[in-house]
Parts: C-alpha cells; structure tokens; sequence
C-alpha cells in the first residue's frame, strides 16, 4: 500500500509589504491607523488625519491577505520620516513590526536616502535601538497625549539608487518595483504617435 | 426615550451626511476605530463592499467626527447598520441621533421602514427605542447571533405587513450568486 505524501502547510503567516498604490489601499492604511491611534490611543480625528496624507507616501503590510500594518513616509531634504507605523493588536507578538520598518528602509535607501527618521513614543526606545535608532539630542516633547523622543538612524549607501543620470524610464516605474519594467516601458512598443483631441469651440455655457 | 443632547462641553452636536470624500473618511475612520480598534473585527469584514452603495452619516462634536452611521436602500425599506460612537463620547445619546437623522432622512425619500440587524444583548436597547423584533422571539429558531428588528418611519403610522425579510443577503452584492460566507473572511 502507498501513502501519498503531501508537504506539510506552512504555518507560518505570510507577510507582504507594498506601497498603498490604489484607493483602497490607501483606505486600508488610514483604517488601520483610525483603529490604533483612534479605536486604542483616543486621538481625535483631526490630529491622526492631520493635513499630510496627500503629501505622503504610504505603506501597506499585510498578513495572510489581512491589513495589518501600515507606515507614512515623508521626504525631507536630508532624511525620510517615517510616520504613524501601527500594527493591528491581533497581528502584534509576531515581530511582523521589524519587517515594516526594514521595508522602508530599505525603500528609503533605494531612492538614494541616508537617514531614516522619527518621533518615536518614549516607550518604543529599547525596541527601536535594537534598529540602530538612536537620539538626535536630548529634547523631549508630547503631541496627541504621548511623550516623544526624535531619533534617527544612517542608512547604507544603495547602489543603483536613482540619480540624475538614471534611465528616464527606470525612473518612471513604480517605487516599489524599480527593478522590473514598469507599466510606461511597456506603452513604449506603441511608439509616439503624439495623440491630441482637437480643439473645439465651446458650444454651451 | 433618552433625551438627546444638544452639545457636549460646549461644543455642538451635529449630523451631516457624507457628501465629500472627506466625509466618508471621516466615517470609515470612526467605524475602524471601533470596530477594527477596539472589537477587532478583520478589515475585510469591516468593510465589505457595500460602502459604496450606501449613504454615510457622521456625528460632529464641534468639528470633530465622533460617530457614523451606514444606510443601505432596499426597495420595501431601509437598513442602518454599522453604528458607531467613539469609546470617550458615548452616553449621549449620539447613536440616536444618527438613528433619527437615518429616520428622517428615510422619511424624506418615501420610505416608510427601518431594519436593523441587531446584537442579542443590544434588543432591550433597540425596543426602547420603539423597534420591535421582526420575528417573535418564541418563532425564531435555535441559536441565532443576530435579531431582526424594524420600526416605522412614522411612528403614528402601524408597521406594513413585515415586508423586511428576516435576514438579508450580507454578501456583496456582486457576489450573490457565490457560495458561503462573505470572502475574505479571517476567522478568530
């Protein structure tokens, strides 16, 4: 007699991390952030939407296909901020934390940034030592009822960040995969027929 | 009835309906909070596809959205459903100032029923507010999670004949025809 032998599942969660590149996962993103920082933490609405997420570029984490986690980035000169990271109370005690914040490194460092920084709850600083954050000075200061320190952390040299000299076309692709061809590239075998609807005389007021 | 009040902290307490995007954010942010947040129920259950088919009321507390109601349009009556008022404002009777705004706003459409699907422990709530259960409770069967329950828009007008069916199709509505539960569904 056989016996058919199939692969024991994973049990492991499957963790994906992207860029919210849709609607609906930038609703995803502020959802989660309403649930902690609004559901857990009491922050009114106005200080958690605070003007900036229209200026920002947000990731998405999920896990098993779940929203799980999310994190703003905001690009300054000198460093991107990472902002309003939250993971979902169920998904907490995986460490699934760590992935979103090496996530963005990462992409931060890809688009050619050295410092990664941010306000961090005073709580959060064992945790985010162990990331190679460290303080900027000795300044505290509180917002939305927690206590915060500023830290930062340098972030290796990325080769193949994009430059002035970087293809045009690679520099047009979508952030989160700068290392396959991108939606453009393949509209480039239609070639440049300069399509323009002509103009019209406006016929009603 | 509880009275409903007026202000809270000096601040006034308003509805609106949701007729900007950001209104609607304000709504999904106030149902995530609760929700997500504090019952945690899974995103894609939270947010089922029905969002944007249905008509979103949010309550102000000065400029501050604290709770949100969604209404969905059947052709024999209307459907509250995912009510929620943000942890520190409850008590004030601000869910049944949604609930009223759904009632008038229904009223002023031609509809003449509300239909809620409520908790087991929320009925006693809803029947001092003037619902009644849809089905006896001696008539519904065995174990049941939620209670159908209906009201008259116009309270001096007697309940139609129960034209609400005792449970409606949860799903989203392009998936009818699929099989089963609501996809993707995590379960606890």
């Amino acid at each position: 007699m056989t016996v058919q032998m199939t692969a024991a599942p994973t049990l492991a969660p499957v963790v994906t991390i992207k860029l919210a590149a849709t609607s609906d996962e930038l609703l995803q993103s502020f959802a989660l952030r309403a649930a902690v920082f609004m559901g857990e933490q009491q922050c009114p609405y106005d200080e958690e939407f605070d003007g900036n997420d229209y200026t920002a570029t947000h990731v998405i984490m999920y896990v098993d296909g779940e929203p799980a986690g999310t994190m703003r980035l905001r690009w300054f000169q000198s460093f991107c901020k990472f902002e309003r990271c939250v993971v979902l109370r169920r998904y907490r005690g995986l460490g699934i934390h760590h992935e979103i914040n090496a996530w963005c490194k990462e992409f931060a460092r890809r688009k050619g940034y050295a410092r990664a920084y941010l306000h961090l709850q005073k709580r959060h600083m064992p945790m985010m030592e162990k990331e190679g954050f460290r303080r900027v000075d000795d300044r505290v200061f509180n917002f939305s009822d927690h206590e915060y320190y500023a830290v930062y952390c340098d972030l290796a040299p990325a080769e193949g960040a994009v430059k002035l000299d970087t293809l045009p076309m690679v520099v047009n692709r979508p952030e989160d995969r700068m290392d396959v061809e991108g939606i453009l590239e393949k509209s480039a075998a239609r070639g440049a027929s300069n399509p323009h609807a002509p103009r019209v005389e406006r016929r009603a007021n | 009835m509880s009275t409903i009040v007026q202000s809270i902290g000096g601040e006034a307490v308003t509805t609106k309906l949701a007729m900007r995007m950001e209104d609607s954010l304000q709504a999904f942010a106030v149902r995530a909070a609760c929700f997500i947040g504090e019952l945690d129920v899974p995103y894609s259950e939270e947010f089922d596809g029905h969002d944007f088919d249905a008509t979103h009321i949010i309550a102000c507390v000065g400029d501050e959205p604290v709770g949100a109601v969604r209404v969905r349009w059947f052709q024999s009556f209307a459907m509250p459903e995912r009510l929620a008022v943000i942890q520190r404002f409850r008590g004030h009777g601000i869910g049944q100032l949604l609930i009223e705004r759904c009632r008038m706003l229904a009223g002023s459409r031609g509809c003449n029923m509300l239909y809620v699907q409520a908790l087991p422990d929320d009925v006693k709530y809803w029947e001092k507010h003037g619902w009644r259960r849809l089905i006896a409770e001696e008539a519904s069967s065995g174990v049941k999670r939620i209670v159908a329950m209906v009201r008259t828009v116009d309270p001096n007008k007697p309940l139609p004949a129960a034209e609400a069916p005792e449970s409606v199709a949860l799903r989203r509505e392009a998936e009818l025809d699929a099989s089963g539960m609501p996809l993707g569904i995590v379960s606890n």
